[in-house]
């Protein structure tokens, strides 16, 4: 401890600065201005031009630094601006995909918006299973609009599957061929459909661009029209007087007699230091967060526990006419909540979220085929290009202590112990894909694609990474209280999608973003 | 055995068995090109991917064995090497792929333009007037949430 050096206490150090803690930064700064607030982030700044999609070999970038696994650009071998860490992820049925620098997993995110529903806030009272939050969509609801004012959002007004929201900020992306083709295919079926709620810039806004459909928004938005929060909230945050402090890794929670104290990190210059605080944030995913916490022995039973990922599987149809191929934001054309609520009829409670997606590059397609290679390979992939629609078929993962975050035996490169997850697909889960399958199919084939193939599991889809430190009232059953708090730590705070009790089955960042201005607020009352 | 996995024949016969192309040329497209035909470098993988193909020749019974098998038996091969060594297999397969569906005459054969996606993106055509109109069968079927 003696080759520590010590900084200056700060009022709060912030542990992350993707979507929760540049959110939660952000507010903060601007509820308690006189407070010092301090970010410690284990990556640096992405630099816009060394994004691939000016390069001739843009489509190989998924191959290495690049990849959506960190496990990939760890493997890969070459320099990747994400500073990563591996995770045996040799026990969990999907890989976990992030990116770790300022802005998050946000750098590399579909950026698809949508709000979970009322529902899911109440699922134990509602369907008897799961469980509820400890507040609801309506306590919620401020900060989803704040946070969309914030993040920017194209969309349309009106959808009948949520309560009503505020116009949004910019006019729905364009549909395109396929996502009108997608749209005929609800409509002969009389299901709900909708533009998708996306933070991209239909139009120039925030001292962005307007998207120009170039497509391949998971190797990062060249053109910054995708928002991430490196140029949404950090800007501000830092305007605001947050420190934010790159290239430095928290490796241990300092805590005395219940309290944290402070936080020992590894920075650029290889050297630890020790950084006091009266409150320390924690906002690292799923994954991350849990680790430094247990890595720090934060005394709790459900710690590490119920991760969940949102269960996906594919639909792929084919079409006789020409479509888009791969152009415009890959995430983000139309949706369908039409099976979202319980219908207890088909047997699992709960439902499904059904997202017509864009087509990916050539040799991602390529790369997606089973085998790969060969001329049967070459002859579906000539079928399928430019003429197909995918529906991604995302399902509720439900709280199980069984899939976990647990720590291994060894130390790794930055300091931290090893991590490795466990995560299997539950009964409930492969019912659920199962049946949204088949309406996928359905749709596809009222759209009138002439073959439907199925990936019934997509591994490679562990974006979502939730829940373990969810929140609750009982210290054996969760982590923090409502607040985000840690029960055993008072002054310890999680202000991400760990927190999570339930996860819906929609993508979580919109409710990242809300939730961890709600904690930026909790906080502010009491230090402001 | 496996000293022949460096040569350009059975280097060649390999990228060809994983990438054939196309013999029939599709309705106003060109035809897909074989691997060496769209210009790949054979010998580049000899350098990142020694382990896999090394298992090629054995599994083969030597490397001009694979080159003169037919293409069902070359295939018969690359799978059983496949499926025994994924991880070997994947440094051969990926840098192939990316090479070929970064050609230049692999992405015309597609119908596709060779530039990169930047920095003049794409057209997105807008939803037409019937994409509306059927917007509005959604909006009038009233609220589906519950709460």
């Amino acid at each position: 401890m003696a080759r520590l050096r010590k900084c200056d206490p700060v009022d709060v150090v912030v542990i992350g600065a993707g979507f929760g803690g540049a959110a939660f930064c952000k507010r903060l700064s601007e509820r308690a201005p006189a407070r010092r607030i301090v970010c410690l982030e284990r990556g640096g700044w992405v630099d816009a031009a060394t994004m691939p999609a000016y390069g001739s070999d843009w489509q190989r970038a998924v191959l290495g630094a690049w990849a959506t696994s960190p496990n990939m650009r760890l493997s890969a071998g070459r320099a990747s601006a994400s500073a990563d860490y591996p995770v045996d992820d040799s026990d969990s049925a999907f890989k976990p995909l992030m990116w770790n620098g300022v802005g998050g997993s946000t750098i590399t995110w579909a950026a698809h918006f949508p709000r979970l529903h009322p529902s899911d806030f109440r699922t134990r009272t509602l369907d008897a299973i799961g469980d509820d939050w400890p507040f609801g969509y309506f306590e919620l609801e401020r900060y989803y609009d704040m946070n969309d004012a914030e993040v920017g959002v194209s969309g349309l007004s009106g959808d009948p599957a949520y309560p009503a929201k505020p116009p949004r900020t910019m006019p729905p992306l364009p549909l395109g061929r396929l996502g009108i083709t997608a749209a005929r295919g609800f409509d002969r079926l009389s299901w709900h459909w909708w533009p998708v709620d996306a933070a991209v810039n239909s139009i120039a806004h925030g001292g962005r661009a307007a998207c120009n459909h170039c497509g391949p928004c998971l190797i990062g938005c060249a053109t910054r029209a995708k928002s991430s929060v490196d140029c949404t909230y950090w800007p501000k945050a830092i305007a605001n007087g947050v420190e934010l402090r790159t290239q430095a890794i928290a490796v241990h929670i300092e805590i005395e007699a219940g309290r944290a104290k402070a936080v020992v990190y590894r920075a650029a210059d290889g050297r630890d230091y020790v950084q006091p605080a009266d409150f320390v944030v924690v906002a690292g995913n799923g994954i991350g967060t849990a680790r430094l916490l247990l890595a720090s022995e934060v005394a709790s039973p459900a710690l590490g526990r119920n991760l969940m990922y949102h269960p996906v599987a594919y639909a792929r149809g084919m079409f006789a006419e020409e479509l888009d191929g791969p152009v415009g934001p890959v995430g983000c054309a139309i949706y369908s909540h039409e099976f979202y609520e319980t219908d207890e009829r088909r047997g699992f409670k709960r439902g499904v979220h059904l997202q017509v997606t864009r087509e990916n590059a050539l040799l991602l397609q390529a790369l997606r085929l089973d085998p790969a290679w060969g001329r049967d390979a070459q002859r579906l992939l000539r079928e399928e290009f430019g003429r197909s629609i995918a529906v991604v078929v995302m399902a509720e993962d439900l709280p199980e202590p069984k899939n976990r975050v647990t720590l291994t035996d060894r130390i790794e490169a930055d300091g931290l112990p090893g991590v490795r997850i466990e995560y299997s697909l539950s009964t409930h889960g492969r019912k659920s894909l199962d049946f949204g399958l088949d309406r996928a199919e359905e749709m596809l084939r009222a759209a009138v694609s002439h073959r439907v193939v199925r990936l019934p599991l997509a591994p490679m889809t562990g974006w979502h990474l939730l829940g373990t430190a969810r929140m609750g009232a009982d210290p054996w059953q969760s982590v923090t209280d409502a607040h985000g708090r840690c029960h055993s730590v008072e002054n310890l705070i999680v202000a991400d999608g760990s927190l999570f009790p339930t996860v819906g089955a929609v993508n979580p960042g919109s409710t990242i973003g809300a939730l961890a201005l709600k904690i930026a607020d909790d906080l502010a009352r009491e230090i402001a | 055995m496996t000293a022949g996995y460096k040569s350009p024949q059975f280097l060649r016969a390999v990228v060809d068995t994983l990438l054939p192309g196309e013999t029939a040329k599709p309705s106003g497209r060109a035809a897909l090109p074989s691997g060496s035909a769209a210009g790949l470098d054979p010998a580049t993988y000899a350098k990142v991917a020694r382990s896999a193909l090394e298992a090629i020749v054995d599994a083969a019974g030597g490397a001009s064995a694979f080159v003169r098998a037919a293409e069902a038996d070359r295939i018969a091969v690359l799978r059983d090497v496949e499926r025994k060594l994924p991880v070997p297999f994947r440094t051969l397969l990926a840098p192939v792929l990316a090479d070929y569906y970064e050609s230049r005459a692999v992405i015309a054969a597609f119908g596709w333009r060779a530039e990169p996606p930047q920095p003049r993106g794409h057209p997105l055509p807008p939803a037409d007037e019937e994409t509306h109109r059927r917007l509005d069968r959604v909006r009038q079927r009233g609220k589906l949430w519950r709460g």
